[in-house]
């Protein structure tokens, strides 16, 4: 996941590297997403990564929902 | 130590330090049979050493990371924004266009993000794991 200035650098970089053009977050969307799945302390014995349903959670919750976030 | 301390060790002496520990510091070789695990499980990627623990990269990479003195690389924008969420503290994330290459800051405050840039997801969810270093 790599950062832009702009729509037209993204599809400038689509273009180089030949790749369909992905999902794009602004910066708010991208430090909420970052603040929901980082927001666990891993060094408790307890932590766990998550499950299909708990990350589809927590990408719903952001209105991450198109087949793009999918995971299955 | 079981796999779970491994892991918080793991994370301990990165949050602290900004780097993960090499395998030699966390032990011997029922540490090596514990990270091969963890490896497997995928919450670090191993080469001969931890090169990923996310959101921390090993590696210098573009995306710096500094915060209460502290400096730390992530493997990508995303795990930029999540070093601060981890932490639980403010940051300055030192980056780049990906295209261009353009200098680009982004300082994380009082529980918010601000700078002028997007991110941009190229690989579907699903094909994360498939290549994770690339994506």
């Amino acid at each position: 996941m790599l950062y832009f200035r702009s729509e037209e650098h993204i599809d400038r970089w689509c273009s180089a590297w030949k790749m369909d053009r992905g999902a794009v977050l602004t910066l708010d969307q991208g430090w909420r997403l970052a603040a929901a799945w980082f927001t666990e302390d891993r060094r408790a014995p307890e932590w766990r990564r998550r499950t299909v349903d708990e990350v589809e959670q927590v990408f719903g919750e952001l209105g991450l929902s198109s087949p793009f976030w999918s995971l299955r | 130590m079981n796999d779970d301390e491994v892991r918080g060790r793991i994370y301990d002496v990165t949050m602290r330090s900004g780097r993960p520990p090499l395998v030699a510091e966390l032990g011997g070789p029922e540490v090596v049979e514990s990270l091969q695990r963890l490896a497997a499980g995928r919450v670090i990627v191993m080469r001969d050493e931890i090169v990923m623990v996310a959101p921390f990269s090993a590696v210098v990479t573009p995306f710096l990371v500094e915060s209460a003195g502290v400096s730390y690389f992530a493997n990508c924008i995303w795990d930029a924004l999540g070093i601060p969420a981890m932490l639980h503290r403010d940051a300055e994330i030192h980056t780049s266009c990906g295209d261009c290459g353009t200098a680009m800051n982004v300082r994380v405050e009082n529980d918010a993000a601000h700078g002028d840039g997007l991110l941009h997801f190229a690989v579907p969810a699903r094909e994360w794991w498939n290549d994770i270093v690339f994506t």
